[in-house]
């Protein structure tokens, strides 16, 4: 009965009063997106259904979904987004073994130096791909530190070749992705009380149980914002699988750069950008729904 | 002797987990590191071990004048879409974590998208519809200066949206609600109340947005114009053909002022607490 009061009078004023400022906060910012990310993507969807003329490399205009059927039937293509999967989900999970020790680690310290520890591991992420991609360039070369250090022990006559290698891209993407994981897990894992890791053990649990039992379940938002932000990132990687990988590997993000500067093919090369998103997204909820109903379980 | 060899084996698992973290640390470090190394070595090909050691690859980055451009550009795109980025994201914020509406869901998933969109789809469709625009209106779109940093006030708007919401979630609403009634109307309450509680959060997100929009590659290669390049198609282009100390020297360059940048803020903002 009482909140029929509240719809009345100055309230339901100062109420009409607080949605317009509301509108006027965010009204820009939406617009602005809108027009500058969702109608070129509506654009792109456009042109993903036109039809492509190799001949003269002209687009014309058509509803066909050929494109895409291209895309599913020529073993060329399906092989890439077997490979761009088959890496994202080995990066992912190397990152999230890899990842949660340092993420704990960062969690937990009392060091007067961890802000320190943090900025070493956002430092990289800042630095760019292509940097990145040049130091492990100088790393995996022929002539470079792994292949100078072995051949100067003894143990291979010829430099190991690495580089241009699906291992170098896998390596490579790791190190890119690694500092997100950290970082989701650690803000995570800093907001589970240190009590209840402490009650565990003191009531007997080994620290595997403990892990297994307390920290992982009480993670596991974390772990899967981690992953999924992990997957993607890795699904999308361009400057990587461009460098390291050379010109035969192929992954899916260079493939629509590819379609769209060199062959001019802006139908098909739009229909492998919307493909790329789509896969991405449906394993994506296929991950969150196993995870979930693992959790329910 | 139960006790000591309890006390043995929490030790060595504590060194196990610092062993492991510290593997970890080193790989995400290690490619910086011999980009670093590399830009110090005196003889051009990067090969093991070097001859010596020499300084004079950071005297040529000068003689390079692509290199300098393209910092000069990615600076002014930078600075200009994170300004831009900042006054529309920090209200839109300030919307979403103040008000309860109907739409507020789609309406922040629509704000962070760009995040999640990959850079590749992110820049064809851009150029597609600057296509389109030039078209349609007949004017100058498609690798033009404003182009370029519209694209990317699209990339920092969500590291904004998302610092600032996170910041404004800790700030108790009671502070600001006792300053309207003390009689402070709703600008003064925001300048003295909000402003000064979410500053870390705009700090973070202004950081964030530079340094996305500084190194953003994927989305630039559709956007940038002839003689227009940012400095991390710069650095790809050239690594495309070879790898030597000049490029690595570029790279010691960039990484000691993103480092110097990121000192800074946290001296104001305690990274570790906004990330």
């Amino acid at each position: 009965m009482a909140d029929v009061a509240l719809t009345h009078g100055p309230v339901a004023d100062k109420r009409r009063g607080e949605g317009l400022t509301a509108a006027t906060l965010i009204t820009p910012a939406t617009l602005f997106v809108a027009f500058c990310l969702l109608a070129p993507l509506v654009v792109l969807f456009r042109y993903s259904l036109n039809e492509f003329i190799p001949a003269k490399k002209m687009m014309v205009e058509a509803v066909t979904v050929a494109n895409y059927i291209r895309f599913f039937t020529d073993p060329y293509y399906t092989s890439i987004l077997a490979t761009t999967v088959r890496v994202a989900v080995m990066v992912t999970a190397i990152c999230l073994v890899l990842g949660f020790p340092l993420a704990y680690v960062v969690a937990r310290t009392q060091s007067r130096f961890k802000h320190l520890l943090i900025i070493s591991i956002i430092l990289p992420l800042f630095v760019g791909n292509a940097v990145r991609a040049a130091g492990w360039m100088t790393i995996f070369g022929s002539k470079g530190a792994v292949n100078a250090t072995l051949m100067g022990l003894g143990l291979i006559d010829k430099p190991l070749e690495i580089m241009f290698t699906e291992k170098a891209v896998i390596i490579g993407i790791i190190a890119v992705n690694l500092p997100f994981m950290v970082l989701t897990l650690q803000s995570v894992i800093e907001g589970i009380d240190r009590a209840v890791e402490e009650a565990a053990f003191s009531l007997g649990a080994p620290p595997g149980t403990m892990f297994r039992r307390v920290l992982w379940p009480l993670a596991l938002p974390g772990i899967l914002a981690g992953t999924i932000l992990t997957f993607i990132l890795a699904m999308n990687a361009y400057a990587t699988p461009f460098l390291l990988g050379g010109p035969l590997f192929k992954m899916m993000a260079p493939l629509v750069y590819n379609q769209f500067t060199q062959q001019a093919n802006w139908p098909f090369g739009g229909a492998i950008a919307f493909i790329l998103m789509t896969v991405t997204l449906l394993l994506t909820v296929a991950a969150n729904l196993i995870f979930q109903r693992r959790a329910a379980r | 002797m139960a006790d000591v060899l309890a006390l043995v084996r929490r030790r060595a698992r504590r060194w196990a987990l610092n062993g492991a973290a510290t593997v970890a640390l080193a790989y995400i470090l290690l490619p910086l590191i011999f980009v670093v190394w590399l830009a110090f070595f005196r003889q051009e090909i990067p090969s093991f071990p070097p001859e010596g050691y020499s300084l004079r690859w950071f005297a040529a980055i000068l003689d390079q004048r692509k290199f300098v451009n393209g910092f000069s550009i990615s600076f002014q795109v930078a600075a200009l879409a994170m300004t831009v980025g900042l006054l529309f994201g920090v209200p839109a914020a300030l919307c979403l974590a103040r008000y309860n509406f109907k739409l507020r869901g789609p309406l922040a998933n629509l704000l962070l998208m760009p995040i999640i969109v990959p850079g590749v789809v992110l820049g064809t469709a851009m150029y597609v519809f600057h296509v389109e625009v030039e078209n349609g209106l007949d004017m100058d779109v498609i690798g033009t200066f404003y182009a370029l940093v519209a694209g990317h006030v699209v990339i920092v708007i969500p590291w904004v949206v998302r610092l600032v919401t996170a910041s404004l979630s800790g700030v108790d609403r009671a502070t600001e609600e006792a300053a309207q009634n003390l009689g402070a109307n709703p600008w003064v309450t925001f300048w003295r109340i909000t402003l000064p509680a979410i500053r870390p959060g705009i700090v973070a997100g202004a950081l964030f947005g530079f340094v996305t929009s500084f190194g953003n590659l994927e989305m630039s290669l559709f956007l940038v114009g002839p003689g227009r390049t940012t400095l991390p198609i710069v650095i790809l282009q050239y690594l495309e053909w070879k790898i030597d100390p000049t490029i690595a020297a570029v790279s010691v360059v960039q990484i000691l002022l993103i480092g110097i940048a990121m000192l800074i803020t946290d001296h104001y903002v305690k990274l570790a607490r906004v990330v």
